[in-house]
């Protein structure tokens, strides 16, 4: 027969097994109750990131994703003086980016999303932020109705939505004439500047003598640029994205029309004008940010040198994008001491960046980030490979005109429920 | 309005003629190997980035090496990958080529970077000629007659070289080919690496046109995949016709219905084979039925 001695707990002391648990249960129970902010520290804060991976998008999404992870590294990987860590997932399209939401909120147990890089996404991926009650950024999709008509409590948005944009650039565009012709790409954002030219066209006096919605992807624009030089213009007015802008602004130069009829678009990114080269390169754009631009605050000027070191290239617009908006957001948790959506929210709607004349805040009512934005022209001779652009204004160009530029709230039509 | 829709026929014409390249290699592949290859945009997004590297390194003679380092790399990847899938479910080589497309994205990304890279026409083929009503740029010539000399080199190639009989004889009958003592997996080799060439070929001319990113494979593998199917798998002449007609059909949609240009091949696909369901000129292959 077996006889089951006492267990010795490692002091001389013996003592029973039922004893033992019951201390080790204990010991347990108290540890955790007796010092949350331990437990709390072993669990990092995570943030999502939902930016697309593959496709043409990719191009401007690799620089989001860089200026978002640098303003984290800026803070030592840390927020509230915890490990925090971002997990990125895809958004290969509006039905599989609401899936990686709820998958970021429900498995990654993520307290905050930023990305929302190609408009048709944004719009699916705020109604879904508002399902969750998760606090969202969208950094880089500018059609004009996520903070518009269709903007809710959770929602924010740091690039200048379009019908604001396009009010910026229609003095350009008038400047070469009234006859504009449009080429758009045939999804929200596309459709959305078509919208807003035609509407300032028409308060011009002026004439669109034609006008093509483009299917995204577009591989060929030849037939498109000869019924544009059959129409004669005085302008055409863009509303293509990423790749798609490239070739076209390729095939342009290509079929001998740089130099002939002007070019103008909103919202041009580094990275599409890079693809394009320095010989075909042409236009005049709205953009948000320039690295080489003088004027930069030095909080700016430091994330520039910061990239470059780290990338061994330039920030583009894009990445400043995410670093401004990353920034926005970690301040906020910061500040709201809590991961609670509900005190982030009111942080973020608190939020200001000050440096020098740059001062960027979300507008309560709209939950619209308001930046002045920069006129760009393509330079004359290109001598560096990502030195593309001379900025010729910053917009609006009184700062106290910036509230009125981007519409009163009747205007937006925003109503937050 | 006729010299309008004349020069949408040439432009309709230049990117059917880059179709027909890309949907060639396809419907070799397919002929030949029996395998349905969704990586083969991929083999196209190769052509362009060798094209650009060469370019850079090397200036532009160099470039004509770009389809045949294409084909070396689709030589590997048949020994390594897709032998392998030879007589095994359709649907395995589906997986499996479609997962070697996103990683060859993937390498090109890590390689090149995710930025689309700038390639503009060579100078010596700037400008553009006027033709009546029609209007063409030089390179967009050029493009042409490339397009119609590799057609009628392959075609020389597989009707009248002992090689292409061989490669003929296979595709209908592989193990009577085998049985007449011919190495069938090493010819195998030579035609996926042959496939992939001419898919690179189509990349090193679209380079300088289209936007030269990882993701330029989205451009081509569709229309690619249309075009078989229109002209009917594995059919030569078919897949030339096919091409040149979405080719066309896109253009003269834009001028008329620009929103559906993107959608036109698609509905062109699917009457044809409500029509005819074998495409237009394919046959009746017994090793597949």
């Amino acid at each position: 027969m077996t006889v089951r001695k006492p267990v010795s707990a490692g002091t001389g002391v013996i003592v029973g097994r039922r004893v033992t648990l019951l201390g080790a249960a204990s010991l347990a129970a108290t540890s955790t109750l007796a010092m949350p902010h331990i437990a709390r520290a072993a669990e990092p804060i995570k943030i999502g990131l939902l930016l697309a991976k593959t496709g043409q998008i990719a191009a401007q999404t690799e620089y989001l994703a860089n200026g978002t992870y640098l303003a984290l590294e800026e803070r030592g990987n840390k927020i509230m003086g915890q490990p925090a860590e971002l997990v990125w997932l895809d958004e290969p399209s509006p039905q599989a980016a609401t899936q990686n939401m709820q998958k970021l909120v429900q498995e990654n147990k993520v307290c905050a999303i930023l990305g929302g890089a190609l408009s048709s996404n944004a719009l699916a991926e705020e109604a879904t932020a508002a399902q969750l009650k998760i606090p969202f950024i969208v950094d880089n999709a500018a059609a004009t109705e996520i903070t518009g008509k269709n903007c809710n409590r959770y929602t924010f948005r740091l690039n200048t939505p379009v019908l604001v944009q396009s009010r910026m650039l229609a003095p350009y565009a008038l400047n070469y004439g009234k006859k504009w012709y449009h080429i758009t790409a045939s999804y929200a954002f596309g459709q959305d500047i078509l919208r807003s030219s035609r509407e300032l066209l028409k308060q011009a006096g002026g004439t669109e003598v034609g006008a093509d919605e483009v299917p995204l992807n577009t591989p060929d624009f030849s037939s498109f640029i000869l019924k544009i030089r059959a129409a004669k213009p005085d302008v055409v007015v863009g509303g293509l994205s990423a790749g798609d802008l490239s070739t076209f602004l390729k095939q342009w130069n290509e079929l001998g029309m740089k130099g002939k009829i002007p070019f103008v678009e909103i919202a041009i990114g580094d990275t599409d004008i890079w693809a394009v080269g320095p010989e075909a390169a042409t236009g005049t754009f709205t953009k948000m940010w320039y690295y080489n631009n003088p004027a930069n605050p030095p909080a700016e000027k430091a994330f520039a040198a910061a990239y470059l070191k780290k990338h061994g290239r330039p920030a583009a617009d894009k990445a400043w994008m995410g670093w401004i908006t990353a920034r926005s957001m970690f301040e906020s948790i910061e500040a709201a001491k809590s991961t609670d959506p509900m005190a982030i929210i009111e942080a973020l709607e608190a939020w200001k960046f000050q440096d020098g004349p740059a001062s960027y805040a979300y507008r309560k009512f709209d939950h619209q980030m308001l930046v002045r934005n920069l006129a760009v022209s393509v330079k004359d001779k290109i001598t560096d490979q990502w030195d593309y652009f001379d900025v010729k204004a910053v917009l609006p160009e009184k700062a106290e005109d910036l509230e009125k530029a981007f519409g009163t709230q009747e205007e937006i039509g925003c109503k937050m429920t | 309005m006729l010299d309008i829709l004349l020069s949408q026929v040439v432009s309709g014409l230049v990117l059917g003629g880059l179709y027909v390249l890309i949907a060639i290699g396809l419907s070799i592949i397919f002929g030949l190997l029996g395998i349905v290859n969704f990586a083969h945009g991929s083999f196209f997004t190769l052509g362009a980035y060798f094209a650009l590297t060469l370019f850079q390194t090397f200036g532009w003679p160099a470039v004509i090496f770009a389809p045949i380092a294409v084909g070396a790399v689709g030589m590997v990847v048949e020994r390594v990958l897709i032998r392998r899938l030879y007589d095994k479910e359709p649907l395995l080589s589906l997986i499996t080529t479609f997962a070697l497309a996103l990683m060859i994205e993937a390498s090109v990304r890590l390689i090149w970077g995710g930025v689309g890279q700038p390639f503009s026409p060579p100078k010596f083929l700037a400008g553009f000629q006027i033709w009546g009503p029609v209007l063409i740029t030089n390179y967009r010539v050029a493009v042409l007659a490339t397009t119609a000399a590799v057609l009628i080199g392959l075609w020389a190639f597989l009707t009248y070289t002992p090689f292409g009989r061989i490669l003929r004889a296979g595709s209908r009958d592989p193990e009577m080919v085998g049985l007449l003592g011919i190495n069938l997996p090493k010819v195998l080799t030579w035609v996926f690496g042959l496939g992939c060439a001419i898919s690179g070929i189509a990349g090193v001319l679209a380079a300088p046109l289209w936007t030269v990113t990882p993701a330029m494979a989205t451009n081509a593998i569709m229309p690619a995949f249309v075009v078989v199917a229109i002209g009917g798998l594995g059919s030569f002449p078919g897949a030339v016709i096919a091409g040149l007609l979405v080719g066309v059909v896109i253009a003269l949609t834009i001028q008329f219905f620009p929103e559906a240009s993107g959608a036109v091949m698609y509905l062109f696909m699917a009457l044809m084979l409500l029509l005819r369901p074998r495409g237009l000129l394919g046959e009746r292959w017994e090793r597949f039925e």
